[in-house]
C-alpha cells in the first residue's frame, strides 16, 4: 500500500515514531508530498506537527520510521543534510537577524564570495534579483536592515531567503499569521507559481478559510498520530475540526458578541487626540461591558496604538483617561494601577517570563499580594495560581513545569488569566488568538464574551478581520497610523472593511 | 554612535587638551600617545569580536601577564650572553602559545556547555593570574639587556613610528578583513543578532565562537609580548583593569553589548578616545581620582548614546 502511493511522491515518511523522554511526539506517522502539491498539515498545538517538520529539517533524528526523498531512502541527521537535500523550512518564530540588511540576511550563511572575502556588490544585485523574481517588491530596498521591516515584510525575506536555492520541498509554519489579507493573496500567488516549479509545500495553519483555498490535500495529527486526509477542493470543514479537537466542536456558537450592554454602559476607557511617531490624533472610547474591534492592515499601527495607549510607546499628544481619570503618559504601572491592562502581541518576548515556571508567571503581577513586607505565603500564591489555571482550564501538569512547555494557546491563557485575579477595568488583547490552535481558540473567544458580561471594556486588536467582527460591538478602523471611522459591527461586511481599510472606496 | 560623530568627539578631545596642556598637540607627543593606545586597542580589536558574538572576555588582562612571564621566562634559559633568534621565536611562540591555548579552553567552555562567557572567563582570568605569579615567586622577571630584537618590539621605531603602533596597525587591517570583508565576520554579526537564526540557517556557533575566543586569546598574547618589551620585564601583576579598559573602548566606539553591532574602526576610535582622555587629563594635570570619574561618565555617555540610537530606530 505504502508503495502504490510512494511511486511518484517527493517525500514519503514510513512509520515515523519519535520519544522526547517519556512523551511521544510522533507515533508511526505516514505522509507524503508529491511534487508540485500543496499539502497542509492540520492540527492542535502540541499534536505532532512541529516534530514532524523537525524531523525533515534535520532538527530532530527519529527514532523508528523511514524517511524518503525523491523516492531514495535518507537519513537527514543535520540541518545541513535537509538543506542539501533541498528541503526549506520557513518557521512560524521568524529567524532573521535583525542587524543585518535583508541581502545579508537572504544570503546568510551562503554569502557570495571572491577569494574569500564577501562580494558585497553580487550580493546585493542578486538578492535584488531574486526579490524581483518572486514578485516581492515590498521588500525591494534589500540594503535596509531587518529591524527596520514590519513583521510581515520581514516573513518575505524569510521567503526569498528559503527559494534563494534551489528549493524542491518548502515548508511554511503558519506564514499567514501576520499578514494582513492582500499580503496573503500574494504569498499565495507566490506559492502557486512555486507549485509549477513542481516544488512540493507542507503548508501548517490553523484557518481553515485559507486551507480551502490553497490546499491540494489535507491530513490532520492529534495526539502524534496521522487522523486522516482529505482531498482538497471539497473540505468538509465540520469533520477536519472534529479531527482536530476529537470532539464536535460548535463553531456557529462563537459568532455574536456577548448580549445586551453594548453602547448604553459607561465610558471606561476613553482616548483622545492620540500622537506619535506612528499615530495621528486617533480617539476612541469603549464602556463598560462593550468590545471594540481594531481593525487595520499591517502596519496601519495597531500594536503601536496599544502599546502608545498602555504607555509602553512614547506619546507626542493626546491623553488617556480612564473611569474619568486621566493617566500619566508612558507609565504601565500607572495604567495597570488605573485598571488598563495590555496583553501583548509577542508572548515570548514582551509576555511571558520564558525559563521559569507557569506559577510564577501567573502570580507575578500579584506580589504585593503573596509577598507582603517579604514574608511570601504560599499558600495564597497557591490560590492564585489554583484560580486562573482553573477559571482558563489551562492544561498543565503541574504549577511549577516551564512555561515555554505549554502549547501556545495555553501560554496565552497565562498571559490573559494572570490579571483575572483582580479583573481590571478595561483590557486591550493584541492578537490573542495568533498561534493557537482551534480548541484553545474557543476557549479565548468565550472568556473575551464571559468578561464582557461581567462589565468589563475590551479592546480587541486581530488580523484575524471576521473574527474581530464577529466578536466586537464596534469596529475602530485604523489606516497608517489614523482612526479613518468607527463602524458598528453588525450588519459590516468583511469586502466593506476591507475597501475601507486599503483605501480603495468604491462611490 | 556614528563614526561622524566619534571622529568629532576626538577632534573636540583634541582641541580642549591643546588648551589645557602644554606641547599637547605636537608630533612627538602624538606618537607617544599612539604607542600608549597601541596595547588597550590590539585588546580592544579581539574584545569587539567577543561582545559582537554576545560574548566577553575578562581573561585578556590575566592572560598578557601569563604570556610576558612565558616569553621571558623561555627566553632566558640557557646561559649564552648574546641573542639566539631561534630561542627568540621559541619564546615568541610559546607565548602566543599559551594564550591561543586560553583562548582555547575559554571557547570551547562557551561554545560546548551552557556555561556562560561572563563566568569562565572569570574563572580562567584567575587561573592565568595566578600562573603568571607562579613563575618567579610572584617577582618580576628581567629582560637581559641584549635581547636587542626582543626589546625593539616594544620600544624600537621605524622610520620614527614605534613598533607597537605598527603592530597595531597591521592587526587592525587583518581583523578588519575578517569582520567586514569575510563569510566569517558576517555570520559573527548574524550570531550575536540573533544566535537562532544562525543556528537555522547552519552557521557552525560552536566552531565559529571558539576561533573568537582563540582570536580573543592571540590578541591579548601579542598585547603581552609587547608590553613586556615596553617594560624591559615580565611584571606578574601586569594588566590587572586592562580587560575593562579594552571593554570600555569597543563600547565607546559603537559596539553594542546586545551583540551584532561593532566595527573595527569604531574600536580603533574607542580606543583612542580612551587614550587621549587618559593622556590629556594627565597632562593638565588633573587629580588621578577625576581621571577616573571623566572616563566613567564618557562610557556612561556611550552606552546611552548606544541604547537611545536603538529605541528610535
Amino acid at each position: 500500500m505504502a508503495q502504490a502511493s510512494g511511486v511518484d511522491a517527493l517525500v514519503r515518511l514510513v512509520g515515523v515514531t519519535k520519544h522526547f523522554g517519556g512523551v511521544t511526539a510522533l507515533d508511526g506517522v505516514d505522509f507524503d508530498l508529491r511534487a508540485g502539491e500543496v499539502h497542509a498539515l492540520l492540527g492542535e498545538n502540541g499534536a505532532g506537527k512541529s516534530t514532524l517538520i523537525r524531523i525533515l529539517a534535520g532538527v530532530h533524528v527519529p527514532d523508528a520510521g523511514q524517511v524518503h526523498i525523491g523516492g531514495a531512502r535518507v537519513q537527514v541527521r543535520s540541518v545541513a543534510a535537509a538543506s542539501a537535500l533541498g528541503i526549506r523550512v520557513i518557521h512560524q518564530e521568524l529567524s532573521l537577524a535583525p542587524n543585518l540588511t535583508v541581502a545579508e540576511n537572504i544570503h546568510l550563511g551562503r554569502e557570495p564570495a571572491r577569494c574569500g572575502f564577501i562580494d558585497r556588490r553580487r550580493m546585493a544585485e542578486d538578492a535584488r534579483t531574486l526579490v524581483h523574481d518572486l514578485g516581492l517588491d515590498e521588500i525591494a530596498d534589500v540594503r535596509r536592515p531587518v529591524h527596520r521591516l514590519s513583521i510581515s515584510h520581514r516573513q518575505l525575506v524569510e521567503i526569498a531567503r528559503a527559494l534563494s536555492r534551489e528549493a524542491r520541498v518548502l515548508i511554511l509554519d503558519e506564514p499567514t499569521s501576520a499578514l494582513s489579507g492582500p499580503e496573503t493573496d500574494a504569498l499565495f500567488a507566490t506559492l502557486s507559481r512555486l507549485r509549477e516549479r513542481a516544488v512540493g509545500i507542507i503548508y501548517i495553519s490553523h484557518r481553515l478559510e485559507e486551507i480551502q483555498r490553497i490546499a491540494d490535500r489535507v491530513t490532520v495529527l492529534r495526539d502524534g498520530r496521522v487522523i486522516g486526509t482529505q482531498a482538497g477542493g471539497h473540505l468538509d470543514e465540520r469533520e477536519l475540526v472534529r479531527w482536530m479537537i476529537g470532539r464536535d466542536a460548535n463553531l456557529a456558537d462563537a459568532s455574536s458578541p456577548a448580549e445586551g450592554v453594548a453602547s448604553a454602559g459607561t465610558p471606561v476607557l476613553d482616548v483622545m487626540g492620540l500622537s506619535n511617531v506612528r499615530l495621528r490624533d486617533v480617539s476612541f472610547s469603549v464602556s463598560a461591558g462593550e468590545v471594540l474591534g481594531v481593525a487595520g492592515l499591517v502596519g496601519a499601527g495597531r500594536s503601536e496604538l496599544a502599546r502608545a495607549v498602555f504607555g509602553i510607546d512614547p506619546v507626542d499628544a493626546g491623553e488617556v483617561r480612564v473611569c474619568g481619570h486621566r493617566i500619566p503618559a508612558r507609565n504601565p504601572v500607572a495604567s495597570i494601577r488605573a485598571g488598563l491592562v495590555l496583553v501583548p502581541e509577542d508572548r515570548q518576548r514582551d509576555g511571558l517570563v520564558p525559563r521559569n515556571s507557569v506559577g510564577f508567571n501567573l502570580a507575578l503581577p500579584w506580589t504585593r499580594e503573596w509577598n507582603p513586607d517579604f514574608r511570601p505565603n504560599g499558600r495564597r500564591r497557591g490560590e492564585i495560581i489554583r484560580r486562573a489555571v482553573e477559571r482558563l482550564s489551562i492544561r498543565v501538569a503541574s504549577p511549577h513545569a516551564s512555561v515555554l512547555s505549554l502549547s501556545g494557546g495555553n501560554q496565552q491563557k497565562v498571559l490573559v488569566g494572570r490579571w483575572l485575579e483582580h479583573p481590571p477595568k478595561a483590557l486591550i488583547l493584541d492578537e490573542p488568538t495568533r498561534g493557537v490552535d482551534v480548541g484553545a481558540r474557543e476557549d479565548m473567544l468565550a472568556l473575551i464574551r464571559s468578561l464582557t458580561t461581567e462589565g468589563m471594556a475590551v479592546v480587541l486588536i486581530s488580523s484575524d478581520l471576521s473574527e474581530v467582527l464577529r466578536l466586537s460591538h464596534r469596529v475602530l478602523l485604523l489606516r497608517e497610523g489614523r482612526a479613518i471611522g468607527i463602524m458598528p459591527a453588525e450588519g459590516a461586511s468583511l469586502e466593506h472593511v476591507m475597501a475601507e481599510l486599503t483605501g480603495v472606496t468604491s462611490p | 554612535m556614528k563614526l561622524g560623530k566619534l571622529l568629532l568627539v576626538v577632534a573636540a578631545l583634541l582641541i580642549l587638551f591643546s588648551l589645557t596642556a602644554r606641547n599637547f598637540l605636537t608630533a612627538e607627543n602624538m606618537l607617544d600617545l599612539a604607542e600608549q593606545i597601541s596595547v588597550n586597542a590590539i585588546l580592544a580589536f579581539g574584545m569587539t569580536f567577543a561582545i559582537i558574538i554576545g560574548g566577553i572576555d575578562l581573561s585578556v588582562g590575566a592572560v598578557l601577564a601569563v604570556v610576558g612571564t612565558t616569553t621571558v621566562f623561555v627566553l632566558s634559559r640557557g646561559n649564552s650572553t648574546s641573542q639566539d633568534p631561534a630561542r627568540l621565536a621559541l619564546s615568541i611562540t610559546a607565548g602566543l602559545t599559551v594564550a591561543a591555548a586560553f583562548g582555547l579552553v575559554n571557547g570551547l567552555c562557551a561554545a560546548k556547555t551552557a556555561m556562560p562567557a561572563f563566568i569562565v572567563t572569570l574563572g580562567t582570568m584567575l587561573v592565568a593570574r595566578g600562573m603568571a605569579l607562579r613563575y618567579n615567586e610572584a617577582r618580576p622577571i628581567q629582560v637581559a639587556t641584549h635581547e636587542t630584537a626582543f626589546l625593539a618590539l616594544g620600544s624600537g621605531r621605524v622610520c620614527g613610528v614605534p613598533c607597537p603602533v605598527i603592530i597595531m596597525l597591521g592587526l587592525f587591517a587583518v581583523m578588519g578583513v575578517l569582520l567586514h570583508r569575510t563569510r566569517f565576520g558576517q555570520h559573527l554579526y548574524a550570531i550575536g543578532g540573533n544566535r537562532e537564526a544562525a543556528r537555522f540557517t547552519g552557521i557552525p556557533l560552536a566552531r565559529h565562537e571558539v576561533v573568537v575566543y582563540v582570536l580573543c586569546g592571540l590578541t591579548a598574547g601579542i598585547a603581552g609580548i609587547i608590553s613586556t618589551s615596553r617594560l624591559y620585564m615580565a611584571e606578574p601583576g601586569a594588566g590587572e583593569g586592562f580587560e575593562l579598559n579594552a571593554i570600555a573602548a569597543a563600547v565607546v566606539g559603537g559596539t553594542s553589548f546586545t551583540g551584532g553591532v561593532g566595527t573595527m574602526f569604531g574600536t580603533l576610535i574607542g580606543a583612542i578616545i580612551i587614550g587621549i582622555l587618559d593622556k590629556g587629563l594627565n597632562q593638565s594635570r588633573v587629580h588621578f581620582s577625576w581621571q577616573y570619574v571623566v572616563k566613567g561618565l564618557v562610557i556612561l555617555a556611550a552606552v546611552y548614546m548606544d541604547v537611545r540610537g536603538r529605541e528610535r530606530r
